[in-house]
């Protein structure tokens, strides 16, 4: 593979899981948000079930973290084995 | 200590079978606990309990709780399993921290035979309490919805095993990372970080491996109705 392929290919590669990465956990922020923001109304509204509240809260948010876990799986997949290297060669 | 050492390394091979630090690691983990659980067996006591005995009553108790509130009352042996599953995975996402040792959750493999186990005791629960018969016509109660939950078992497996690696590698790599822009006291807050969720994940894996559990019985749907909907 000629060099400048191989600049080429390094600049497309790391400018696609930038952005990729950025997408995905800007979304799955703003998503989490949304669930505490729901979570502490519901809370301050009736505080009798904010004990249970808060275990749920907990686990649905470890849920939706993982969101941002899968884009981070796949731009390692895309950055220390990226499935087109060896079309290219390299 | 560079972002290459996260991944597992072959320490030796057998018959030409690689063997990864992560089998060796688990091999020791298991073996200490199987031995520490025969040990806890014989040194029950009713009377005056040592604080080991406690803290296993504690982790049993919650994890009743857990059951009683997803609605599998009815399911007593699935707390012994969950049990067991909840020390495990959080043994094992927590064995970074011993020196000399690195989790074995870091590597695909490990994850995905955890949720290959649960997979298998999904389907065991449920032949068990339904008849292979009854199984079979929960998957297919309206007919066209068989390729739709064989589908959702496969995902759902993967999605268990992929949520836990991918949270786990990410704590590595990142701890990895403040460690090589500042070595001395860079990473502890990270690992504090790392920590937390290795419990948080054991903790989800557990209760969606009881709810998919309770939905395979059939009594997600009943207690649900009849309670109201409290979860």
């Amino acid at each position: 593979m000629a060099p400048d392929q191989l600049f080429r290919f390094s600049v497309i590669t790391t400018v696609g899981v930038l952005t990729t990465i950025v997408l995905g956990t800007i979304t799955a922020a703003l998503m989490e948000g949304r669930a505490i923001v729901k979570a502490f109304e519901n809370m301050a509204r009736q505080p009798s079930v904010a004990d249970s509240i808060q275990a749920i809260l907990l686990i649905v948010l470890a849920i939706l973290e993982s969101t941002a876990i899968y884009v981070l799986l796949i731009c390692l997949v895309f950055l220390f084995a990226n499935p087109f290297s060896n079309i290219f060669g390299l | 200590m560079g972002i290459q050492d996260i991944f597992p390394k072959t320490l030796f091979t057998v018959y030409g079978i690689p063997i990864k630090d992560t089998v060796v690691h688990t091999s020791i983990m298991v073996t200490i606990l199987g031995g520490l659980a025969i040990l806890a067996d014989g040194k029950y006591r009713a009377w005056d309990p040592p604080k080991w005995q406690l803290l296993l009553e504690y982790i049993v108790e919650y994890i009743e709780n857990l059951v009683d509130a997803m609605g599998g009352r009815a399911l007593p042996d699935v707390v012994s399993f969950l049990t067991t599953m909840i020390i495990f995975i959080v043994i094992a996402n927590l064995l970074g921290i011993v020196p000399g040792f690195q989790a074995p959750t870091r590597s695909l493999n490990t994850t995905v035979a955890f949720s290959l186990v649960s997979l298998v005791a999904t389907q065991y629960f449920g032949i068990e309490r339904q008849g292979g018969l009854g199984h079979l016509k929960r998957l297919a109660s309206p007919i066209v919805m068989l390729p739709m939950n064989l589908l959702s078992m496969v995902s759902r497996t993967l999605s268990l095993a992929l949520r836990l690696f991918g949270n786990i590698i990410a704590g590595e790599i990142v701890v990895a990372v403040f460690f090589m822009l500042l070595p001395v006291l860079g990473p502890i807050p990270m690992i504090f970080l790392s920590m937390l969720t290795s419990v948080l994940q054991a903790l989800v894996f557990t209760v969606l491996t009881l709810v998919y559990i309770v939905e395979a019985t059939g009594n997600l749907t009943e207690t649900s109705t009849g309670s109201g909907g409290s979860v």
